[in-house]
């Protein structure tokens, strides 16, 4: 558990023993426990079903825990929901978009549901259209985009109410080089302004590039956290993608090991 | 306020935008039922209650049209909503319960108002359409509207797919539309019709509607307003308690 300094007594999201069983028995969320730090730019991996989806619908409203807490900034997610959702910017994993919507309409309404006044409203939509390159795209009903401008549209959307803790629940799945890398940009240049974000994402290799901190989860469970050079050093393995690989049980796939056996025979 | 509004926005600006199916459909029906059932059957039907078949029919026909629409209009958007997910983005937003399910169901009142609307202006240039009972007439078409508005979003927010949406409106709604008395005066039909009739909700929506605008009715009015609000209040409840506990909606 990373020590709360004096400075920042707030934590941007503090979840304290989360359990989410469904009602079919499946227990997707055993007891979790994590603190983000404000300004933080946090990893959450794990393999498919681990619980990572689940964990950010406890907390955004989408999923109703079933014990534990869950605190933004301060506040419940369950009971303080209003204030807690407003501090949240969510970018899902399915794009979500509505078809009916043109992409202006869809940032202009989703700041309306967070209360900006029409004049906020206005002048955000142009500065993240600006920021995000859709200004000659504005009037276009969401469903004659592209895959990638779909994916700029979801994250100019969970950014249009400036939440103070960003949510990309695996924002470069399925996305080319190009878009993968533009995304990566947007989202640093948005932490470096002081928005806390929480990834998930289970290539390795963006959490290491761009987390500070990294947690671990498998089958519903917080395994280990840290920064990618800790876990690796703890694990006793050179990269976090061996040390991920030993937590899942996999670490035959290690492609330490590939090289390794091959040598010999090249 | 902004929250309620921008969700409401959104509803009507939904239906607005594929008029063709949400407005000009429902409007080409109503008139296609009044010129077959009005023009070229009432001139064998002759007077009921008093009044030109076709006067007689148009009531119904508002209320009808009204009901469809706030229903088809709410059932079909929540659940398609549901389908594509974009409906989490109006969930983990901070708009309460109460205010998720006002917007929703305002989206197909404001429709079923619309198309109610057009059809009495239309109705009225057509035929000489009294108005009798104000007082009693835009309450209970309110009250209906309203109603059947809530019954779409309970059916839209329960169903699982589309079939289920269309279920409930080919093969409950409209037979207890059509048995209620829209073509019809039950005091006509033989028995037990005439008393099974009386079971029929429908039944007593149609003969406040018919009452504000023919002011003729064989029921209680007062009693029927009484139970149709009674009823838009329970449904409101249930809507009410779904949407706080997130049924079918949060998982």
């Amino acid at each position: 558990m990373e020590p709360s300094s004096p400075s920042s007594p707030v934590h941007a999201l503090q979840i304290t023993d989360l359990v989410k069983r469904y009602p079919t028995g499946t227990e997707a969320l055993k007891g979790v426990s994590l603190d983000i730090a404000d300004g933080e730019f946090f990893g959450l991996l794990g393999p498919n079903g681990a619980g990572k989806s689940t964990l950010i619908h406890c907390s955004t409203g989408l999923a109703n825990p079933t014990s534990g807490s869950i605190r933004v900034f301060g506040n419940d997610a369950v009971n303080d929901y209003r204030e807690a959702r407003e501090a949240i910017g969510l970018a899902p994993q399915d794009i979500n978009l509505d078809w009916f919507l043109t992409v202006e309409e869809t940032l202009d309404l989703h700041g309306g549901y967070f209360g900006m006044n029409k004049k906020q409203r206005q002048e955000r939509v142009d500065e993240l259209l600006e920021s995000f390159s859709l200004v000659e795209k504005r009037n276009d009903r969401t469903r004659e985009l592209s895959g990638g401008m779909k994916r700029r549209v979801i994250l100019a959307r969970a950014l249009m109410h400036k939440p103070r803790l960003l949510i990309l629940d695996e924002p470069t799945a399925g996305v080319d080089v190009e878009l993968r890398l533009e995304l990566w940009h947007y989202v640093q240049q948005v932490n470096t302004e002081g928005t806390t974000i929480l990834l998930t994402t289970h290539y390795l290799e963006e959490a290491e590039q761009l987390c500070s901190r990294i947690a671990f989860i498998n089958d519903g469970q917080i395994v280990d956290q840290g920064s990618s050079s800790e876990l690796a050093e703890r694990f006793g393995v050179n990269s976090l993608e061996d040390a991920y690989l030993e937590l899942v049980g996999r670490k035959e796939l290690s492609r330490a090991h590939v090289g390794a056996d091959l040598e010999p025979e090249l | 306020m902004v929250r309620l509004f921008s969700l409401t926005r959104r509803e009507v600006n939904r239906f607005l935008k594929i008029p063709r199916q949400t407005i000009g459909a429902p409007l080409l029906e109503t008139f296609l039922y009044i010129s077959i059932f009005g023009a070229a059957l009432g001139s064998r039907v002759g007077d009921l209650d008093g009044v030109d078949y076709v006067v007689f029919v148009i009531p119904g026909l508002i209320m009808m049209a009204f009901a469809i629409n706030a229903f088809s209009n709410n059932s079909s958007s929540i659940l398609q909503q549901k389908f594509q997910r974009a409906i989490d983005d109006q969930l983990s937003s901070p708009a309460s319960p109460g205010q998720l399910l006002i917007a929703f169901t305002l989206g197909g009142f404001l429709r079923g108002l619309l198309i109610a609307i057009i059809t009495f202006i239309a109705a009225s240039l057509l035929v000489d359409l009294p108005v009798e009972h104000a007082y009693i007439l835009f309450p209970a078409l309110f009250l209906v509207g309203w109603f059947f508005a809530q019954l779409g979003v309970f059916v839209g927010v329960r169903a699982e797919q589309f079939d289920d949406v269309s279920f409930a409106q080919t093969f409950i709604l409209q037979p207890l539309i059509f048995l209620g008395g829209v073509f019809y005066s039950a005091s006509l039909l033989p028995e037990p019709y005439q008393t099974l009739t009386h079971f029929n909700p429908v039944y007593y929506m149609i003969s406040l509607v018919r009452y504000g605008f023919l002011g003729v009715a064989d029921i209680s009015i007062w009693l029927s307003l009484g139970i149709l609000t009674v009823a838009c209040a329970a449904i409101t409840l249930v809507n009410y308690r779904m949407f706080k506990s997130g049924y079918k909606l949060r998982s």
